[in-house]
């Protein structure tokens, strides 16, 4: 049962590959920003600062590697972290359309994040850990009520009626967000990022947890990618070739409520990211998801970290928040890969 | 089926639409000109300062205001006791709390406004759309706009509400005193160097935003001698972090609100990685100032400008 053929996943090449690829995209990343600092410079700036020595020239060493650096970090690592989730969650629920911010998911998050800034959760000894643990946890019981309802109301969880609940869940969590920033006044007046998202002021803390996060709830996605091929045929199929499609379901539900959760605690809700960046994966290494997850993993970190660029970069010395880049190329993508799969249907 | 899933993507793009809304700042308005009205036995005019002419029959008793700028202009002016009705941001002086409270900006209650039935209703196109303006004059009310973009808009604005009602002379000695202290401040100022300032409006963990040219923080920097390292940005913008630091400011005003038990914003600041180098941490000369006086367009700006002078060049 579910034996894998030869070859089936990626092989050590293809890593490679796809490796270099990443940190020619993390290297032009760190190369290119608001303030132009030479590669030269750079080098230096990280080697010296590697032997913890200080560097004469001090501007581009803070800026390089107190700034620059811990933000493309945190950018890779969310955009490796949003798109595994919108990989397994297509496959899970034989969604094109699925991910966390279409689904609800993201929005739940946030909702777990404004009442634990509103009020006042905090965990001892871990700054943002109490906004962090909430963000998880109403991302996993949003999951739990848009799936519910879904079942409910359509037992063959069509694509539409998932899509249709989630976009509905969202305003329902979004006017919720809204009170309790209109009640919380001042204090959370400035939270209403949380809508729009950005990885500005990420400092090595942020890309600590986020690395941890993506390294478990990874772990785990990665674990169960031939029940997530089986999955993708149908849930029935799934359960004929022996999969426990309670359990399976659950755990992917758990690791993609860590990542979500995480994600959206640092970065706020970063939209399409996870809806695109598989669809784009797929085109290149097939719907089998033992080479979909990693692919998309690798994908969506270059997605995020090219949408970053050009939220920093485009309007110097202003910044573009890096959800209107991602909204903006996702939105036209969303259309595309909708009219696409209506007509692989009919 | 197929209209559920043009519905879908419909509702999809519509949220798209919605988020990005939200995210914009507000728009500028336009100048204001504003000229004294004629005056007949106790009938009078005042042209507000989007250029309409508004006729009062009476000497003004009610008044509502939802700016709470001119909210401070009225209570300067000592007609406090006028006050019927107030904007919910309305909270200096400290005699509004007792006020009735108003709902304004987008969710202006124009039946709300109405049912108090005020003599004139003062508002600013900056927080209230024109169609709002436009709706309330429907439903009878005298309403006088306020718009200042600038210290002189100002003092445009403190001559309109002195016209309105009818203490021109209590207006200019406002005036007055605003244009003294600001001279008085200006004149301390020693043209040796030239120093620069970064104004801080949203703390890092929400992007830094900053206030650029044209804008009332900017005026009173360069009144004491200070530039802007946001001088090319017009208006409010966010800026990014690595510019701040290669700019590298002198003095770093923070405007950023924060609760009690919060670090205060300057601490922050100065504790944040990469900007050791920068020249105003190093010198610690970062503070946080009242944001409602340094960015409302209302008398307490001449405050602003003593405090931002006692912050940078010691005592006053």
């Amino acid at each position: 049962m579910l034996k894998e053929a030869k070859g089936e996943g990626f092989s050590f090449p293809i890593y490679v590959l796809f490796s270099i690829a990443l940190l020619g995209v993390l290297w032009i990343c760190i190369a290119v920003g608001s303030v132009f600092i030479s590669p030269a410079d750079i080098l230096k700036a990280v080697w010296s600062s590697l032997r913890g020595l200080p560097v004469p020239d001090g501007f581009a060493q803070s800026i390089i590697v107190s700034i620059r650096i811990p933000r493309v970090l945190a950018v890779a690592l969310s955009g490796a972290a949003l798109s595994i989730c919108g990989a397994a969650m297509q496959g899970l629920l034989r969604n094109p359309l699925a991910d966390g911010s279409t689904l609800g998911v993201s929005s739940g998050a946030s909702l777990g994040a404004v009442l634990a800034i509103a009020f006042g959760v905090r965990l001892p000894g871990f700054a943002g850990g109490g906004v962090m643990l909430m963000a998880m946890t109403f991302a996993f019981l949003s999951m739990l009520v848009i799936l519910g309802l879904a079942y409910r109301l359509d037992c063959s969880l069509s694509t539409n009626t998932i899509i249709l609940i989630g976009i509905i869940f969202s305003m329902f969590v979004n006017s919720i967000v809204n009170v309790v920033v209109t009640f919380a006044g001042e204090k959370v007046k400035t939270i209403m990022f949380w809508t729009m998202g950005s990885l500005s002021g990420s400092n090595y803390q942020d890309v600590l947890v986020l690395c941890c996060a993506l390294l478990v709830g990874g772990a785990i996605l990665l674990h169960y990618t031939r029940e997530l091929n089986a999955f993708a045929i149908g849930e029935d199929n799934a359960r004929h070739v022996g999969v426990n499609v309670r359990q399976v379901k659950l755990v992917i539900m758990i690791a993609v409520s860590i990542l979500i959760g995480v994600c959206v605690s640092i970065g706020g809700t970063i939209a399409f990211v996870g809806l695109v960046v598989p669809h784009m994966a797929r085109m290149l290494v097939g719907p089998n998801h033992r080479r979909l997850l990693p692919a998309s993993l690798f994908g969506g970190a270059i997605f995020l970290l090219l949408a970053d660029l050009l939220a920093r970069t485009l309007l110097n010395p202003l910044e573009l928040s890096i959800g209107v880049v991602t909204s903006f190329v996702g939105a036209i993508a969303f259309v595309y890969i909708f009219n696409l799969s209506r007509k692989g249907k009919s | 089926m197929r209209r559920i899933k043009v519905i879908a993507v419909i509702l999809i793009l519509l949220c798209l639409v919605f988020c990005a809304a939200c995210q914009s700042p507000a728009g500028s308005g336009n100048e204001g000109q504003e000229q004294a009205g004629g005056e007949s036995d106790s009938s009078f005019a005042v042209t507000d300062m989007t250029g309409n002419t508004v006729e009062f029959d009476r000497p003004v008793e009610k008044i509502v205001v939802l700016t709470a700028a001119d909210c401070e202009i009225i209570y300067a002016l000592g007609a406090g006791d006028m006050v019927v009705g107030r904007g919910s941001y309305c909270d200096y002086p400290a005699e509004t709390a007792d006020v009735t409270e108003l709902q304004s900006g987008s969710e202006t209650n124009i039946e709300q406004i109405v049912s108090l039935q005020p003599d004139v209703v003062f508002m600013s196109t900056m927080d209230q759309s024109v169609d709002q303006v436009e709706a309330l004059r429907q439903a009878g009310m005298k309403v006088v706009v306020s718009e200042a973009q600038n210290i002189d808009g100002v003092y445009q604005a403190i001559r309109m509400v002195g016209q309105v009602l009818q203490k021109d002379a209590e207006a200019e000695d406002l005036i007055k005193n605003m244009q003294d202290t600001f001279a008085q401040v200006s004149q301390q100022v020693s043209e040796e160097e030239e120093h620069t300032v970064y104004f801080e409006v949203s703390p890092l963990e929400y992007g830094l935003w900053t206030a650029g040219s044209n804008t009332f923080m900017d005026e009173i920097a360069s009144m004491l001698g200070l530039k802007n390292i946001f001088a090319d940005v017009e208006g409010w913008g966010e800026v990014s972090e690595e510019q701040v630091i290669e700019r590298n400011p002198d003095y770093i005003i923070s405007i950023t609100m924060y609760m009690e038990g919060e670090t205060p914003p300057e601490e922050e600041i100065m504790s944040r990685p990469g900007w050791q180098q920068v020249a105003a941490v190093q010198n610690q000369q970062v503070w946080t100032m009242d944001s409602n006086m340094i960015s409302r367009p209302g008398p307490r700006l001449a405050e602003a400008a003593q405090a931002l002078y006692a912050n940078v060049y010691g005592d006053q």
